[in-house]
């Protein structure tokens, strides 16, 4: 009995001591974490808007603004499925009277070394480039987009994105 | 001799070649020095640590629930790291992905911990931790550089962030051997390795 | 539906569990050296992994995000599989000696598995539903099964093939298994 009593007791005591330190440490570094992620997010929207000085979150789109607090475009994700998974795109549109794209950049990916990741090169993002939304289809869709050789899904699958969550998010910009 | 209980985690009991264990993250990130050099830094941290706490605690922690003593003792360590990676580095972090939280059940830490540190006193355990901890560090460099430099065609000194330096190989760096970052590449290696050392019996 | 099939397969074929995602390798090269061994091993890792899936999907949902102690999460999942593990050996030796001799004997090794802490950590992370951690741990078991009992017939064959030297044992079941996760990564092109 005294036995079964030790045993309960010794692990509680680790499991408590384990919480409380974790919780500590947890709270203490939340603040940290959390400033991370949106500088993270700046730097992603300074990629695509250089001359941005702030931007504010509504519904899923980014509002950007200038440092004089003129409204320069919109950004906001798209996902597309990839050869080996989900691609993230973040989309940046200016805001004129087409609202073309501005620029897009590749978050994240797990495409094939070589293949598939050449989506994220220059070569590739660039011929989004100040393109008005009709032109983004594969050229083999009567677009202006060149698909990479040998990664056709991966190509498809960017433009497609981009497309498609344009098309959503394009009423809420107009409003 | 205490210094025997670091020296034989470096070649003579190295965690990865001769006794085989912590296999998955070896093979997972071992794509980039950038990757192994953290994955192993977070092993040492958590190795070193946890042998320190399970050695004072060996004589408190009744035998027969050691093990869920020790798994909680490490997993606290591990999210103390996991935490530390996210504030501070967040890119590592989300490179290493799933291979972070699953240091947890690394086969070296609670091994280690069931062999070593529940039978000796902290100064030798610590010891113990710190080798085999190198020791694995040690291997996961080794492999990553071959993986990196034939797969990625150069490599990329970063190390937590830091840049030290770059080096690519002309011409290959364009058209390199994918092969060798992929899943595939990472067993052949492994393979290939542990046949060369049982060749020349370096680790004997 | 599709979106279940499709994890399913995602975590079967396209991620196998062991090949490309290096999950679960200690029994791959440990135990698979005979097909039966395999087969009850692969069994007794798919069950933990869908139950532990179903209950860490509940603690997830039911006790960790509503009390925003989502920093605890590794200390319980790890804490909760180790005990339900415990539990289900102890269950199946009192209720039948049959099923402990095939399947119980692998228990103790499974709280250490990769898999299964990591299918737990992959369903949280990525949010699945609680149909969709179904199907992704339902995945992983059927890859990680299928992908023992390929490597289980082709060591046998091993053994009595005339392999160098300094290769024989876990080298060329290396070799072996890099051959293997080559054909694997051609699902990748799979539709779904």
């Amino acid at each position: 009995m005294k036995e079964n009593v030790k045993r309960v007791v010794v692990l509680t005591i680790i499991i408590l001591v384990s919480s409380l330190s974790l919780y500590a440490y947890y709270t203490s570094t939340e603040d940290l974490i959390r400033e991370q992620e949106t500088a993270k997010l700046t730097e992603e929207i300074n990629q695509i808007f250089p001359d941005a000085g702030r931007f504010v979150q509504k519904e899923d789109i980014y509002y950007v603004y200038s440092d004089d607090g003129d409204l320069i475009g919109y950004a906001f994700k798209a996902t597309g499925k990839g050869y080996g998974g989900d691609i993230s795109i973040l989309v940046g549109v200016n805001n004129d009277e087409d609202l073309t794209i501005r620029k897009i950049s590749v978050l994240s990916q797990s495409e094939t070394p070589g293949l598939g990741t050449r989506i994220t090169e220059d070569e590739f993002i660039s011929q989004f480039n100040n393109k008005p939304i009709d032109a983004i289809k594969l050229r083999s869709n009567n677009g202006e987009i060149d698909a990479i050789t040998g990664a056709t899904i991966s190509s498809n699958a960017v433009v497609n994105a981009v497309y498609t969550e344009y098309k959503n998010k394009i009423k809420s910009i107009q409003r | 001799m205490p210094f025997k209980d670091f020296s034989k985690g470096l070649v003579k009991a190295n965690p990865l070649f001769v006794l085989v264990l912590g296999l998955c993250p070896a093979l997972a990130v071992s794509t980039s020095i950038e990757n192994a050099f953290g994955m192993g830094l977070a092993v040492i941290f958590v190795l070193v640590l946890s042998n320190l706490i399970i050695s004072l605690l060996r004589n408190m922690i009744p035998k027969d629930v050691r093990i869920p003593c020790f798994i909680v003792i490490i997993a606290t360590l591990v999210t103390i790291i996991n935490i530390t990676f996210k504030a501070y580095l967040p890119s590592l972090t989300e490179s290493l992905g799933v291979y972070l939280p699953l240091i947890t059940v690394n086969c070296i830490i609670l091994g280690r911990a069931e062999a070593f540190a529940s039978k000796n006193p902290p100064l030798r355990s610590v010891l113990d931790g710190v080798g085999e901890g190198i020791g694995f560090l040690l291997a996961m460099l080794l492999i990553s550089f071959i993986r990196e430099l034939l797969g990625s065609g150069g490599l990329n000194f970063t190390i937590l962030g830091y840049k030290l330096g770059e080096f690519t190989i002309p011409v290959f760096s364009s058209m390199p051997a994918l092969f060798f970052i992929m899943p595939t590449g990472a067993f052949l290696i492994i393979g290939l390795l542990l046949g060369l050392f049982k060749k020349t019996g370096v680790l004997r | 539906m599709n979106e279940l099939l499709a994890l399913f397969l995602k975590y079967a074929l396209v991620n196998n569990f062991i090949l490309v995602m290096f999950l679960g390798l200690c029994p791959f090269f440990g135990v698979s050296k005979r097909l039966s061994d395999a087969i009850r091993m692969g069994l007794s890792v798919t069950f933990v992994m869908v139950a532990s899936a179903i209950i860490t999907w509940l603690i997830a949902n039911f006790i960790l995000i509503p009390f925003n102690i989502e920093f605890m999460e590794n200390v319980v999942f790890i804490l909760v599989i180790a005990s339900f593990v415990q539990l289900l050996e102890m269950i199946i030796r009192k209720t039948s000696i049959g099923l402990y001799r095939t399947l119980g004997i692998y228990l103790p090794l499974i709280t250490t598995n990769c898999a299964v802490l990591g299918i737990a950590e992959i369903n949280y992370t990525n949010g699945f539903s609680f149909l969709g951690s179904i199907a992704s741990s339902l995945g992983g078991g059927v890859g990680f099964i299928l992908a023992l009992v390929i490597m289980s017939g082709l060591r046998e064959r091993l053994e009595i093939s005339d392999v160098p030297e300094s290769l024989k044992g876990l080298p060329i079941a290396f070799i072996t298994a890099s051959l293997l996760s080559l054909s694997f990564l051609t699902f990748g092109g799979l539709r779904i």
